[in-house]
């Protein structure tokens, strides 16, 4: 071993050079104003003093991070290619558990794309180096996570309806607009507001509600490339939950005029993530052939506990209190899924996914799942359905639904308190009246009513002829939608094949 | 010896996606074409940005320039995420070699004369350049119309963030350990006559919001900048006994003839558009009308101080670059600025 004749001073801490490699590449500009340079992150009214302040803990580089993807993506897709090989589709629990991933692949990529572009913004707007990069890095891990996940589902399109156009259904369907909305409405906001509604209360504050029930949902029913999917995602994923919690921080902790206006965010994403997952909710207690746990059990342990009694205690410090409406969701936990699952089957017939009653050994686990409210739902709205079924019928809702003009869910809620009155609110701006499914969305209409008067509504869009046409085949063939892809599960294309596959054959469909 | 493996075979329903059979026919599709091929919400938008009453969060009309199908232009190199992350991560554990070589045999100080100036005063400084040109990239990556031509924007800004790092990384070496002569890089960068062209330009193009036109331009003078640093001066460090220089320049030189691929294909595009080539033109022309002799005096500014330190022929060779470009651009149907 040899050792420099004169050993020079202490050479750079990882910190220190990481610091060298990242931040320092900055210059305050000369030849141009640094606000024309960077002209979107005042008009918000957050207040930042020293962009130096945002810290960075993963400290990656581009040498780093290269070779971590690299290797991770390696794995996937050897897995991907070996299930295609073996035909592993052969090995789920049942072909009506498609239908998560229907809506997964209809409703997840594409948003994933929308934040990889959003991400971009900040990389290119944010004023500091730090933050800059951190959204580089969240740029390209959300483009990984959209191809990752068409490219993990493109063997089911193979095999399965329900998949096979939807970048046309993601601009077009009516349940598919509740996602597009929701996304649209944090990447048409600026730079700090995105940061609050995505990195935030998205990526942090309801990610596991999100990805928990698709991910283990994959893991319970055979669905080996989603499942590992969702474990190479999750590297990826703690870091952007480190980015969103680090972007509350340092706007709190730049001014603290910055409070309330970060409150405000905080209160309209909440409600408005709470209410795009509630289209989840519905899935994970009614499409899953084996459940992971119920909706409410979910809630109760990924928000109510991790985020309500856990990282809101630690905002407090900040003066941050738990979202407006928290209540009002924590009162749905029982019959949100219940609500969101009759509205899907009653309009599947327009829809890319297929519903079915609950069978047996479904509606014994709602049983246990939900004592309190299960019975009220069997009764009001099932054991109709069945008798429809069991006379040779199947019950579709003919009629079209009036859509809450925030959310975009069709108006299918009911009051605090009584789960057989349907909620609805109005309010009227500029002479025009608006509704809303609940205090939340007319909460969030009110404070933003020139934007919210703008949503493309799916079911006004049929109204006023911009669809196809005025009829349901006009309108399903304007949306790309092929025979099989919706409807009725039983005695459904996916149906039959499956029980070809199995050696059975369809009973009488 | 071999044995027959017998699986159960399924015959699909189908092959691929709809939208990529209606567009090349039923036929399976590449993991390319069904990651990049109309991914970008395009219709039926909710709401205006606060940033931009004028125009739709995705909308054509961030740049002039325009193609009647957006995907009509497709990488070359079909990168889709998985195989760029590999082959960067390739290229980044190559690089890494070179430089663990070059500092375990203390090479970096065993340059000969003029060519300790030109790695310390002019090389360790177009890292800046680097993260300039990562902000122009990353333009494209939010404003683009369409997600072939964003995800080629994207990693571009990925690869040009990267070298501003491995610069970066060689400024370490270059200072034994230390930062100090990354300190003094920016200073020059900042400061040196040779460097204020490029940082003018580069800073000109951060509030040029057409991310096309700011693409067209920085393209311009990394034609006149890469040849210059990374191929030419490779060259003459091998005769002049720099290796360490040679050993590094490579580096880029390979990376930027990966980097040539994709922006040639799609100012290609762009031009020969059935519907839009003219406008097009008219665009490509403006910015070359406005930018080609900002462009060559920047980048003859630094050839002039390389050929201070080390009689390189550096001045000789961007008149070279510079009148092949013009060539080009010419055939392309362009118009250049006559003088330089």
């Amino acid at each position: 071993m040899t050792v420099p004749a004169q050993k020079p001073a202490r050479k750079l801490s990882m910190k220190q050079r990481y610091t060298a490699l990242t931040h320092d590449l900055d210059w305050t500009p000369t030849y141009v104003k640094e606000e024309e340079v960077f002209p979107f992150t005042t008009f918000e009214g957050i207040k930042v003093h020293d962009w130096s302040k945002w810290d960075d803990p993963f400290r990656l580089t581009v040498e780093a991070y290269n070779k971590y993807q690299a290797e991770k993506d390696r794995r996937l897709y050897a897995v991907l290619d070996g299930f295609a090989q073996s035909q592993g589709q052969l090995g789920l629990t049942e072909a009506r558990y498609m239908n998560a991933m229907k809506i997964f692949l209809q409703g997840i990529p594409v948003h994933e794309y929308n934040a990889h572009r959003n991400f971009s913004y900040l990389a290119r707007y944010a004023n500091g180096p730090g933050a800059r990069f951190a959204a580089l890095c969240q740029s390209l891990d959300e483009l990984r996570h959209a191809q990752t996940e068409i490219h993990t589902l493109s063997h089911y399109n193979k095999y399965f309806d329900g998949m096979h156009d939807w970048h046309k259904w993601t601009d077009r369907v009516w349940y598919l607009s509740v996602p597009k909305s929701f996304f649209e409405d944090a990447q048409t906001a600026g730079p700090f507001e995105w940061l609050i509604a995505i990195g935030f209360s998205f990526e942090y504050l309801l990610t596991n509600l999100l990805f928990v029930p698709f991910m283990s949902g994959a893991a319970f029913n055979g669905d080996l490339p989603t499942m590992t999917f969702g474990f190479s995602a999750q590297s990826d994923e703690s870091r952007h939950m480190t980015l969103g919690l680090e972007a509350i921080k340092f706007m709190l902790e730049q001014d603290e005029d910055n409070l309330p206006i970060v409150q405000d965010w905080l209160d309209k994403w909440f409600w408005r993530g709470y209410r795009l997952i509630s289209l989840v909710a519905g899935m994970m207690d009614y499409m899953l052939p084996k459940r992971v746990m119920s909706w409410k059990e979910a809630f109760e342990l990924y928000f109510e506990e991790q985020m309500l009694n856990g990282l809101f205690k630690d905002l407090e410090y900040y003066g941050i209190r738990p979202p407006r409406h928290v209540d009002w969701a924590i009162g749905e936990k029982e019959i949100l899924s219940h609500q969101v699952y009759w509205i899907l089957y009653q309009y599947s017939h327009a829809a890319a996914f297929t519903t079915t009653i609950p069978n047996a050994e479904d509606q014994e686990w709602l049983e246990k799942a939900y004592p309190e409210t299960w019975p009220i739902y069997k009764q009001v709205v099932w054991d109709k359905a069945q008798r429809v079924m069991d006379a040779g019928g199947r019950y579709f809702n003919p009629g079209l639904p009036q859509l809450c003009t925030v959310c975009q869910i069709p108006m299918g809620f009911t009051e605090p308190g009584d789960p057989l009155t349907q909620c609805q609110r109005q309010t009227v701006y500029e002479g025009e009246r608006y509704d809303f499914c609940s205090d939340g969305c007319q909460w969030i209409f009110e404070r933003e009513p020139t934007k919210y008067r703008q949503s493309w509504l799916p079911v006004h869009q049929i109204f006023q002829g911009n669809c196809g046409g005025p009829t349901l085949p006009d309108v399903a063939a304007w949306y790309g939608l092929q025979p099989g892809d919706g409807a009725e599960y039983l005695g459904s294309p996916d149906h039959q094949a499956w029980l070809e596959w199995h050696g059975q054959t369809t009973k009488e469909a | 010896m071999q044995f027959e493996l017998r699986t159960q075979v399924i015959e699909p329903k189908r092959k691929t996606f709809t939208n990529l059979v209606e567009r090349y026919g039923d036929r399976p599709a590449s993991r390319y074409e069904e990651g990049s091929i109309d991914i970008q919400c395009v219709e039926n938008f909710h709401y205006k940005p606060l940033y931009s009453a004028d125009k739709d969060h995705f909308d054509p009309d961030y740049t002039a320039f325009t193609l009647t199908d957006p995907y009509s232009f497709t990488d070359p190199r079909q990168l889709y995420y998985a195989p760029y992350v590999q082959s960067r991560a390739a290229m980044g554990e190559a690089f890494a070699k070179s430089i663990d070589y070059v500092e375990s045999r203390g090479l970096m100080q065993k340059l000969p004369g003029g060519w300790d100036g030109i790695v310390g005063e002019i090389l360790i400084p177009l890292r800046h350049w680097e993260a300039g040109a990562e902000l122009v990239h990353i333009e494209g990556s939010r404003w683009a119309w369409g997600t072939t031509i964003d995800q080629c924007c994207t990693f571009a800004a990925f690869d040009r963030i990267g070298n501003a790092q491995s610069i970066s990384r060689i400024g370490i070496v270059y200072g034994e350990g230390h930062d100090g002569a990354l300190a003094e890089a920016k200073e020059r960068w900042m400061g040196d006559a040779a460097l204020q062209g490029l940082r003018r330009l580069i800073e000109e193009l951060l509030v040029e919001h057409d991310y096309g036109k700011a693409l067209i331009a920085l393209d311009l003078a990394d034609q006149l900048l890469y040849p210059l640093m990374y191929s030419h001066l490779d060259e003459a460090a091998l005769t002049g006994g720099a290796g360490a220089y040679s050993l590094l320049a490579q580096h880029y030189a390979n990376w930027f003839s990966d980097q040539r691929r994709w922006v040639d294909a799609l100012v290609a595009a762009w031009l020969g558009d059935p519907t839009h080539g003219e406008a097009n033109k008219d665009a490509a022309n403006e910015v070359v009308g406005r930018r080609w002799n900002q462009i060559v005096e920047a980048v003859s500014d630094l050839a002039a101080a390389v050929d201070a330190r080390v009689d390189a022929g550096a001045v000789a060779n961007v008149e070279a670059s510079a009148a092949a470009l013009a060539e080009r651009l010419t055939a392309a149907g362009l118009t250049v600025p006559g003088g330089k």
